[in-house]
Order: structure tokens, then C-alpha cells, then sequence
């Protein structure tokens, strides 16, 4: 009866440290899943919830954070500032959008380095009209003062005309 | 044994040791089966129709390539980066010949060759060019939309997961 009550309280115990204290690569999937959540809009999103939305997502980001989208020519570092009026404004044009992260995969070539592929899947409506749209990304995260920034994203073109 | 019996027992059977590794075995080869071999496919987006519309379902048959290669007007899957988010397209030339597309008719090698599966045509221009080794050309049935906004070209053969069915 002992050996029973002892395997149930480190079964807990074992639980609550998975929960409680989160590996890195975890945290990072946290992380991602709550950029996808942050620069996702609903129907009648209010500005002070996309604001708030937005800041949010800005906290995630490094500052300045690199974007490398080839097919738009845009390789720079972005400041923060600069990066949350972006998604602020592709929240505005964009209503009715929800960001998801699938199949992705974290290497960590450093300690304090980690390196991301992972695809972006879009769904939404643009006026009556649904859309999907996917994108590969690579994106870089740093662990600054112990979080997990992401540092940047690139757009892998896989796709050649 | 009555035949209401049977149908009793067929529907609710007793949960014995039998029936439970059944069940278990049954469990496992559909995991095995729809997650590695025979993954189903729900189609979102217009790029394919008519052949595949929005919405519509099928299977990506991943063994397809095992044995054969791939051929032209053959309709593929292309990956992202894993087997969750996929493209569904057309192959329509294959490595080392030159495509163009002139008034939206496809010609191959100065060839023109026909597509009766592409119903909505608008008139495609693209300047030729060559497919590089290892790579396929791969477009969508649906020419319709403008070409800008139609997701095409040369993809490296190791992002192809497989083949669609039917």
C-alpha cells in the first residue's frame, strides 16, 4: 500500500515539475503559439484589444528583430516599434485572420541560441471571399535575461518560377 | 444462440481481453496506416479545381514514388515543412525540359501540350526557362485567377511526399 501511495505522489510530483518548470523548447512552443494567438484577429476585434494584441506580440520579439521576405525584397532589422505598427496594420487589413504554427521542429546549435522551421498556415476572409495561405519560415530565438526572444524570421522560398 | 443475441453481441460485445487487444490492434494500424501511408488530404483553397474543389477530400498515397517516378500531368503533394499543411499540384514538366506558357496554352520544349483538365483559363504569359536537375514544374488545374496570384514553379523532388488519390 506504501509503494502505491509513494508511485502516485511522484507521479504527481513528476507532473507538476513538467508543468511547473517547462523545458526550453516548450517554452519556445508557448511562445509561438502565443504570437499565432496575438496576431490572429477576430470579427470584431475592438482597437484597444488589438492594441493590446499587439503589444503583446511585440514582447515576444526581439528588438530590433530581422524579417527576410525575399518575394517583397525586405531583409533588415526591424525595431520594435516599428514591427508592432506592422502587424498592427496587417491586423487592420486583414480582419478575420487566425496564424497557426505547424509541424515545427527547434534545434539548438548554442546554449542560449535556438533555430526554428515551422510553417505558417493563414485562414480568413477577406470581404466574402475565405482564404488559405501557408508560408515556411526559419526563425531564430534568443534566451535574453531567461526568455526566449525571437530574434528573427525569414520566409524560405521553396518555390522558384 | 438467437439471432437478436447475436446482433446484441455484435454491437455491444463484452469487454474481454480478446476484444480489447482487437481494439487495440485496430487502433494502431489506423494510426499507422492514415499517418504514414495513407494521409487524408481536406482540400482548402481554389487552386486545383476543377479537379479538386474547396472543401472537397482525397488521400496522399505516400508510397506512389517508391517505385516509380514521377510523371508529367501527375498530381502531387508538395510539403512545407512536415506532413501537416501540404500543397496539392499538378506536375506539368519534369527536369531538364524548358516550359513557357504562351497566352495561357502550356508549350514544353517549343511544344504545345494540351490540358484537358484545365477548364478556367486566363492568358498566362511566362518566358521560358529551363527545369533545373532534381526539380519538377508544378502548377494548379486553375488558371482562372491571375497569375500573380497563383502559387507555381520548380520544386526540389524531396519536398514531394507523395501521390493523391483518386
Amino acid at each position: 500500500m506504501n509503494k502505491k501511495i509513494l508511485l502516485v505522489l511522484i507521479l504527481i510530483a513528476a507532473t507538476a515539475a513538467f508543468f511547473l518548470f517547462p523545458s526550453d523548447e516548450k517554452k519556445i512552443r508557448n511562445n509561438l503559439d502565443s504570437l499565432a494567438e496575438y496576431c490572429s484577429s477576430a470579427s470584431k476585434e475592438t482597437a484597444i484589444a488589438a492594441l493590446k494584441k499587439v503589444a503583446l506580440a511585440g514582447k515576444l520579439c526581439s528588438d530590433p528583430c530581422m524579417i527576410q521576405i525575399e518575394s517583397f525584397d525586405i531583409h533588415r532589422d526591424f525595431k520594435k516599434k516599428e514591427l508592432t505598427d506592422h502587424i498592427l496594420m496587417m491586423k487592420k487589413m486583414l480582419p478575420d485572420t487566425h496564424f497557426t504554427f505547424h509541424d515545427t521542429t527547434i534545434n539548438f546549435p548554442l546554449d542560449n541560441r535556438a533555430e526554428l522551421t515551422t510553417t505558417l498556415r493563414l485562414t480568413g476572409k477577406i470581404d466574402t471571399d475565405r482564404f488559405t495561405e501557408a508560408y515556411e519560415l526559419s526563425i531564430t530565438a534568443d534566451k535574453i535575461d531567461g526568455d526566449w526572444l525571437f530574434s528573427s524570421f525569414s520566409v524560405v522560398e521553396f518555390m522558384e518560377q | 444462440m438467437e439471432f437478436s443475441d447475436k446482433i446484441r453481441r455484435f454491437f455491444f460485445p463484452s469487454l474481454n481481453r480478446r476484444y480489447l487487444s482487437r481494439l487495440i490492434f485496430l487502433g494502431l494500424s489506423c494510426y499507422l496506416i492514415f499517418s504514414y501511408l495513407l494521409i487524408p488530404l481536406r482540400i482548402q483553397g481554389h487552386s486545383m479545381e476543377p479537379t479538386y474543389g474547396n472543401g472537397s477530400f482525397a488521400f496522399c498515397w505516400r508510397p506512389h514514388y517508391l517505385f516509380s517516378q514521377i510523371e508529367r500531368f501527375d498530381v502531387v503533394t508538395v510539403r512545407f515543412t512536415g506532413k501537416n499543411v501540404m500543397l496539392l499540384k499538378r506536375v506539368i514538366a519534369l527536369p531538364g525540359e524548358v516550359l513557357e506558357f504562351r497566352q495561357g496554352i502550356l508549350y514544353i520544349n517549343g511544344k504545345q501540350i494540351l490540358e484537358p483538365y484545365v477548364q478556367y483559363r486566363t492568358p498566362w504569359d511566362l518566358a521560358p526557362r529551363k527545369v533545373k536537375p532534381g526539380h519538377v514544374y508544378v502548377v494548379g488545374d486553375n488558371r482562372g485567377t491571375l497569375m500573380s496570384r497563383h502559387r507555381f514553379g520548380q520544386v526540389n523532388m524531396a519536398r514531394i511526399i507523395g501521390g493523391v488519390i483518386p
